[in-house]
């Protein structure tokens, strides 16, 4: 194709397609270049503060099952009153003289947990409150195919509702059944620690007012907080170890009845 | 280079440059700053607003409240277990006065007789044998439960 059988228009047309390509590509190029060297900075900044990484305690041989954490929660969280949707909640677990377990958590323990089978056949009984365990390897941030929830610097497992497409992946993928489509913003919900109270340097709204302190919240990294004291005093163990999700939630006294 | 070829190209480039001007305004600003999401979502998360202001905050005005709490057994419970706050009242707690509860099914949320509660040693009594239909605050005065008033 020689030059000279480019009328000029033509050869301007190109001229000026070329320019306008040429300079929306560099453009675009540079933006991320921007961004990737800011992110280098900020990692670089984040290490040398040395980011918390929170996590919680339970004490199963503490709690009573008097439902005052998931009134908190709902009421921090404006969790929907309904009986079905609960980012923390406790269950009783009855173990029977025939060997039969009984597991029941009416209205998720609001105002109090009730024994509800008679104290001749009761073998043991022990409550065990629930919440989302912040897995380090969490199976709901794989499943979210848009990226929404994901897992903060400081290890909370967190969503974000303003891109959240609420295809319920991450409730259908939580083996702890944490997760919930929460009916007025339409989008996944979850325990976030209170995200908004201990970045704060506030307890989340649970552990503040756990009458027995059988919820433990503090800093793993930290070696002088409550949590690390807790589990240093206490054999504790994770919900599910075989599944490997690596929770960040800790139980002691965890029975083998434990779903 | 033969003509269809060269409009080939030009067509893929300019599709392909189209597709990369797209995505820069689709992406949201703080996309992968740390990873596979919204890096700006922490903060929102973090903006939601609170309601349960913590100890602390009552001590400034019930000193004298907390000193006779914390002399009994209900020392390890904090203000707002039993005076949960109003909710929207993220403002002054003056202004919306936190709940106060003082009747026998409150105090049963607790104390009600429970296989649970008595495993653990926890003071659990059957209600309705302990005082009939009496209120639990008649005798008890729920910050210093041994302060009995009969």
């Amino acid at each position: 194709m020689g030059t000279n059988r480019i009328n000029k228009d033509r050869r301007k047309f190109f001229q000026t397609s070329a320019a306008l390509i040429g300079g929306t590509l560099a453009f675009s190029i540079i933006k991320p270049l921007e961004l990737l060297a800011q992110s280098k900075n900020e990692v670089a900044k984040d290490e040398k503060t040395e980011q918390p990484l929170w996590g919680m305690g339970v004490d199963i041989e503490k709690c009573i099952g008097c439902g005052k954490c998931v009134e908190a929660c709902k009421l921090e969280n404006n969790v929907p009153r309904e009986p079905f949707y609960f980012r923390t909640w406790i269950e009783q677990y009855t173990v029977k003289k025939d060997g039969d377990v009984k597991i029941e958590s009416p209205n998720g323990g609001i105002g109090g947990l009730k024994q509800s089978v008679p104290d001749e056949d009761i073998f043991k009984s022990f409550m065990v409150p629930k919440l989302c365990n912040h897995c380090t390897d969490a199976p709901c941030v794989q499943a979210c195919p848009v990226g929404a929830t994901y897992i903060s610097p400081d290890g909370v497992v967190l969503v974000d509702e303003t891109y959240c497409i609420g295809c319920s992946y991450c409730i259908q993928a939580c083996p702890y059944g944490a997760r919930f489509m929460n009916p007025v913003t339409k989008v996944a919900d979850k325990c976030t620690f209170c995200y908004h109270r201990i970045s704060k340097g506030l307890e989340p709204a649970c552990v503040e007012v756990c009458p027995t302190d059988a919820r433990i919240f503090g800093n793993l990294r930290d070696k002088k907080s409550d949590l690390v004291a807790f589990m240093q005093k206490h054999p504790t163990e994770v919900l599910k170890r075989h599944l490997n999700t690596s929770p960040r939630v800790f139980y002691n006294g965890l029975s083998s009845e434990v779903r | 280079m033969p003509k269809i070829i060269f409009r080939l190209l030009l067509s893929f480039i300019a599709f392909v440059t189209l597709f990369v001007l797209i995505r820069q305004f689709v992406i949201p600003d703080s996309f992968g700053k740390y990873g596979h999401y919204r890096a700006n979502s922490i903060d929102d998360n973090k903006a939601r607003p609170l309601f349960y202001k913590g100890e602390k905050k009552c001590i400034e005005c019930h000193q004298d409240i907390y000193d006779l709490q914390s002399a009994d057994v209900h020392s390890e419970i904090s203000c707002e277990t039993c005076h949960p706050p109003i909710i929207n009242a993220t403002s002054d707690c003056k202004l919306n006065i936190p709940e106060l509860k003082g009747t026998i099914e409150f105090c049963a949320q607790c104390h009600t007789k429970n296989a649970a509660r008595e495993a653990i040693g926890f003071p659990n009594i059957d209600i309705e044998e302990h005082k009939g239909n009496k209120n639990c605050i008649e005798c008890h005065n729920p910050h210093a439960p041994w302060e009995l008033t009969e």
